[in-house]
Formats: structure tokens, sequence, C-alpha cells
């Protein structure tokens, strides 16, 4: 069996530090992503810190994000293409 | 200007103008020059809009262009904050500031960010470096792909993951400050064995 750190078969919390950023945006390949699952299934200090991280990236765009109300992306439309 | 070729664009472009207003204020800081900023990137879509490919993406495409414009005619306009360190950039910075904090250990530490006020991130974002403000931006608050900011800003996937990374904590290390010097979080710390 090949347990070279490339294949290992499980991951630890130092894994988990390195992978955070990639797992929220979904980024980690498929058996990265169960690697990952599979660790914070069973360590609650990580899960806790994985969920922290998850809720920051939401909390940055509810925070920052906002639609302009419809009339006035009519407005700023129509001023957009008189200027064109 | 031919009438059916404008109403296109317009039908094109409605959809993202939230977004590129927004992006643009962020960027420039006020709303004078977001303003000035998203209509020269329309002026530059407009006359460019046979080198878009039909049925790829537009929204990508467009912002594209407004990153290009800004990073030309904006960029040395806008104020950017003092030399940042880099130290002190580890992983988790703000739930293990936020696990050393007395009145925070007994509480969900998501209490602490659902009540910050939209102003301070906004702030927060303000004063990150442009490169790492913008990917940030496409990234968490546009909901772009690696692959997608890879094409907008025109660098490689390794340079949008380390400065998307390093964004996020520089924004954590900004929010930790604010919170010790509003008050948000008492002064009484412990660290944990």
């Amino acid at each position: 069996m090949n347990l070279s750190p490339k294949n290992k078969k499980h991951f630890e919390c130092s894994d988990i530090e390195k992978y955070v950023q990639q797992y929220v945006d979904n980024m980690l390949d498929e058996e990265k992503k169960r690697l990952f699952e599979e660790h914070i299934e069973y360590c609650l200090p990580c899960d806790k810190k994985v969920e922290f991280e998850k809720k920051f990236k939401e909390v940055v765009r509810l925070k920052v994000k906002e639609e302009l109300p419809p009339e006035v992306v009519h407005q700023k439309l129509k001023s957009i293409l008189k200027n064109l | 200007m031919p009438k059916n070729r404008q109403k296109e664009f317009a039908e094109l472009i409605e959809p993202h103008l939230s977004s590129l207003y927004n992006t643009a204020l962020r960027m420039t800081h006020n709303q004078h020059d977001a303003e000035d900023l998203v209509q020269d990137t329309l002026y530059k879509a407009y006359r460019a809009l046979n080198q878009f490919q039909k049925n790829t993406n537009f929204r990508a495409w467009i912002f594209r262009i407004l990153v290009n414009t800004f990073i030309t005619s904006y960029r040395k306009a806008v104020r950017e904050p003092q030399k940042v360190s880099y130290d002190d950039m580890e992983e988790f910075f703000l739930y293990k500031r936020l696990d050393e904090t007395v009145a925070m250990q007994e509480v969900p530490k998501e209490e602490f960010l659902e009540n910050l006020f939209d102003d301070d991130v906004k702030e927060a974002l303000d004063n990150l470096p442009y490169q790492f403000r913008l990917v940030v931006l496409l990234c968490d608050v546009e909901g772009f792909s690696y692959n997608e900011i890879a094409e907008i800003i025109d660098a490689p996937l390794g340079t949008v993951m380390s400065r998307l990374y390093r964004g996020r904590k520089l924004l954590q290390r900004h929010l930790w400050n604010y919170a010790k010097e509003r008050g948000y979080i008492s002064d009484e710390f412990k660290p944990k064995k």
C-alpha cells in the first residue's frame, strides 16, 4: 500500500488548515473533499473553524453586495445609452 | 447609434449593472468615480461588442473590461492603504482571536460576524490593497469561480488563489482591529492552553 503523503488515506488537522479555503470555495477535487469531510466529521475543533470560515465568506457577501432598485437601474441604463 | 444594437446591448448589460456599480464603488471608493468607471467600461464594451462571442461568458467579459479600465485610468487616483504587513497571516486568524476572548468563549462565534455592521465590512474591504480587494470582491461578493477570476484579471490560477486567501486573512485582521477599537468585544483575553 502506498502511504506517501500524496496518497495518504486520511487528513490531519494541518491538512484542514491547508485546504480550508479551497473547501469553502468548493474547489477541492472529489478525493480531497471526501478526506476533508471525513476529518471534520469526527474532529469538532476543526469542524467549528471550518463552519466559521464558511460563515465569514457568506457574511462578506451579505454585507457588501447591494442590488440597485429596478427604477435606478433603468435610469442609469438610459443615461448610459445616451452617452454611447 | 443604431437603435437595435443599443437595445440588444441594454438587454445584455441590465442584469449585471448592480454588480458593476457595486464593484466600481468598492474599487474607486467614491460614487462619482464609480459612475464614470462604469460609463467608460460600457462605452468600451459597446464598441468592442463585435469581439464578444455569443454564448460565451458575458459577465466575465464585461468584468474584464471594468478591471482593465480601472487599472489603466483610475487606480492611480485611489488612496492605497499604508504598507501592509503580511506577518501574522495564520489560517483561522479571527476564529482563534475570538476563541481567546472570554466573552466569546461560550457563544457561537458566528454571532460576532452576524453582528458586524455593513459599513465595518465595507471599510475593511476598502482598506485592502487593490489587488486583494479585487479578488475578494470577484469571488466572495460576485461569486465568480477561480478560473473566471484568472480570466478577468489576466493572472495565473495560483496568483488568484494566493491573493484571495491573503485578502481574506487581511480582512479578518482589519475586522478584529475594528472590533477592539469600537468596543464590540471586551478587552479580556484568556489564551487557551
